[in-house]
């Protein structure tokens, strides 16, 4: 048995006795996808609910008899909005915009006076305000069939009115739409990853400093090579293993859904996972090297930690390049570690076909850095155990 | 046998300016020879970790050769490791394993089939006498238990030398007195070469077939400890080694 596999077998059983944080880091991988869903499908249940909401908060629409029958013939609830509407808009409560109607309006309509209807919102309450849209298309619906009406009455042809047409169509595919909400999720899988890792790699290299054992171990005829890809080996198996935990967690998770057309959109199926997993355990890898040769160089493991936070934020904010920039996915995305992966995963998330170059780039972008970091670790051991 | 032949080793300490040249070991030359046990003597900061460090083949030296057996760690660590067993500085266990796997982790990287390691670990368990700790994890161990548990990983693989950088550390009398019975019936009964770090007299004149007095870098006597009184001029073991390590002449000889 060689020296890796004994160092190996060592770490694992080490990690595995670590219960507490092993458990910690499990659950909140296995957790993480049903609850991002959960929270996804509440967010686009409650917008849903919105969009199709049949309600008009009014004030005074007993003065506007007219207005309330093209309404209600509309299939839509005329509802009275409390007296104190305005405070409400303002503290964000009502969550509708209100229409108020003047006295004289009837009979202002009547003869052609173009009375005035006060549409209220703020626009501080984002969910009045998403309604006023709707409300104004009512309105405007109302206005061009009293015009229309009063026009054919002097035998004008409706047609003369509408120099053109107008209909809307959306080219996004559904899961094209989806994408859009279910962008976060390969972000937070990759936390996931990241901090799961970040224990194990901590302990077996700062960790055995500070313990002082680093220097016993390299006092045996294992090769600080071999030491070092067997510690490696460990860290990187937790990595995958919080990987295949969070990435499965999302097909049970998808049951949870509230909104039926998020779990329409929200393709995670067995295809999908297998595609994320192929991105993310060569970056678990790499990145459990990464934080390993960082963490060599610290004498304790709180201050590897303190070295590592770089790492974790780096991490995390370089997917978030598409979003700063609007120039789309550069070709530079694909050679960079976490973004390749980010944007990749966002691609199989929307559907968009992406060929196996796409994958094999960042594989070897990830593989060649981890070996470069065992190297880095290696040289490096024997200098970190006589400090 | 291990051979240390003018041994140099200097850090640095700092950069630029505010650097500080340290000269750690300044030509150690010793020779500790089989069926021995051969006491490294030497106020703290003398330069006798660091000149473990450098048989173990953790520091590479500036100057000099270590030889372990007639291998030279420089050249084939590896070799020279595998003849050697070194309770260092730095003796940290894994708190998570058991005394026994702790020992048992280092005995499959010296090469050890499972069942030979088990019954070496049995056989120094018995003579350290920490038996009935074996399957406990080491992490409410005491010092003295850790002591124990680290000496028997650094002896898991019966090496023919043995390198002990301040052993008795929190040890108690029976603990003390236990080892040293131990470390007699490795040199009486298995001829081992046998190298004994310290700063404590007692256990030297106790123990210690042949000492050598390091102090500021470097190797300023060596011989018996009738010897050592004779040179350092006193009938007082612990008054001529004072003599030798502090004295005027040591110190002219520290600054070249």
């Amino acid at each position: 048995m060689s020296g890796a596999w004994i160092v190996f077998l060592k770490e694992v059983r080490d990690a595995l006795r670590d219960r507490r944080t092993l458990i910690a880091v499990v659950l909140s991988s296995v957790v993480i996808g049903p609850v991002i869903l959960f929270g996804l499908s509440v967010l686009v249940a409650d917008s849903e609910q919105r969009a199709e909401s049949r309600e008009v908060w009014t004030v005074g629409i007993e003065h506007a008899p007219s207005l309330r029958n093209f309404l209600e013939r509309q299939t839509l609830e005329v509802k009275i909005a409390p007296i104190d509407y305005e405070r409400q808009l303002a503290q964000r409560r009502l969550g509708q915009p209100v229409l108020v109607i003047t006295e004289d309006f009837e009979t202002a309509l009547l003869r052609g006076e173009r009375p005035l209807i006060e549409l209220v919102s703020s626009s501080a309450d984002t969910r009045a305000a998403a309604g006023v849209r709707r409300v104004q298309r009512a309105l405007q619906a109302f206005n061009q069939e009293v015009a229309l009406l009063r026009l054919t009455h002097r035998g004008v042809a409706p047609a003369m009115l509408e120099a053109i047409r107008v209909e809307e169509r959306d080219l996004a595919d559904p899961l094209a739409r989806a994408a859009r909400l279910t962008g976060m999720v390969p972000f937070f899988v990759l936390m996931a990853v990241l901090y799961g890792a970040l224990n194990a790699a901590l302990d077996t290299t700062a960790g055995e400093r500070e313990r002082g054992s680093l220097e016993p171990l390299l006092m045996t005829p294992a090769s600080p090579l071999a030491i070092v890809t067997g510690k490696w080996g460990a860290v990187a198996s937790v990595g995958m293993l919080i990987a295949v935990l969070s990435c499965l967690s999302f097909l049970p998770a998808q049951t949870l859904m509230r909104s039926e057309t998020l779990a329409a959109l929200f393709r995670f199926g067995w295809r999908e996972a297998a595609l994320f997993l192929a991105l993310l355990l060569p970056l678990a890898a790499m990145l459990s090297a990464l934080m390993m040769a960082i963490a060599v160089r610290c004498r304790t493991i709180k201050e590897a930690q303190a070295s590592n936070t770089v790492v974790i934020l780096v991490a995390s904010l370089l997917p978030m390049v598409t979003l700063f920039t609007d120039s789309g996915e550069q070709p530079w995305h694909l050679w960079t570690p976490a973004l390749a992966q980010v944007t990749l995963m966002g691609r199989v998330l929307r559907g968009d076909p992406f060929a196996v170059p796409d994958l094999l780039l960042p594989l070897a972008v990830a593989a060649a850095l981890a070996a470069l970091c065992l190297a880095d670790i290696a040289r490096h051991l024997r200098v970190a155990a006589s400090r | 046998m291990i051979e240390i032949d003018g041994l140099r080793k200097r850090f640095v300490q700092g950069r630029g300016r505010k650097a500080r040249v340290i000269d750690a070991v300044r030509g150690v030359t010793l020779r500790a020879a089989n069926g021995r046990i051969t006491a490294l003597l030497g106020p703290n900061g003398a330069g006798k970790t660091t000149t473990l460090r450098m048989v173990a083949g953790l520091l590479h030296p500036d100057a000099g050769r270590v030889a372990v057996d007639g291998i030279d760690v420089a050249v084939r660590p590896r070799d020279a490791l595998a003849r050697l067993g070194v309770l260092s500085d730095a003796r940290g266990l894994y708190p998570r394993l058991s005394a026994r796997e702790n020992v048992l982790y280092h005995a499959r990287l010296h090469g050890l089939a499972e069942d030979d390691a088990q019954a070496r670990i049995e056989e120094l368990a018995r003579m350290l006498e920490f038996s009935d700790l074996l399957d406990r994890r080491t992490e409410g161990f005491s010092q003295g238990e850790r002591m124990k548990t680290a000496l028997a990983r650094a002896l898991v693989h019966d090496p023919p030398n043995i390198v002990l950088d301040e052993p008795t550390t929190g040890l108690d009398v029976q603990a003390i007195r236990g080892l040293r019975q131990a470390l007699r019936h490795l040199r009486d009964e298995h001829g081992k070469c046998i190298v004994f770090c310290t700063h404590i007299m007692q256990e030297v004149e106790r123990l210690c077939d042949h000492v050598v007095v390091v102090a500021h870098g470097r190797a300023v006597a060596e011989g018996s400890v009738a010897d050592i009184c004779r040179l350092g001029g006193y009938d007082d073991f612990e008054q001529s080694f004072v003599s030798l390590a502090f004295g005027p002449e040591t110190q002219g000889a520290a600054v070249p």
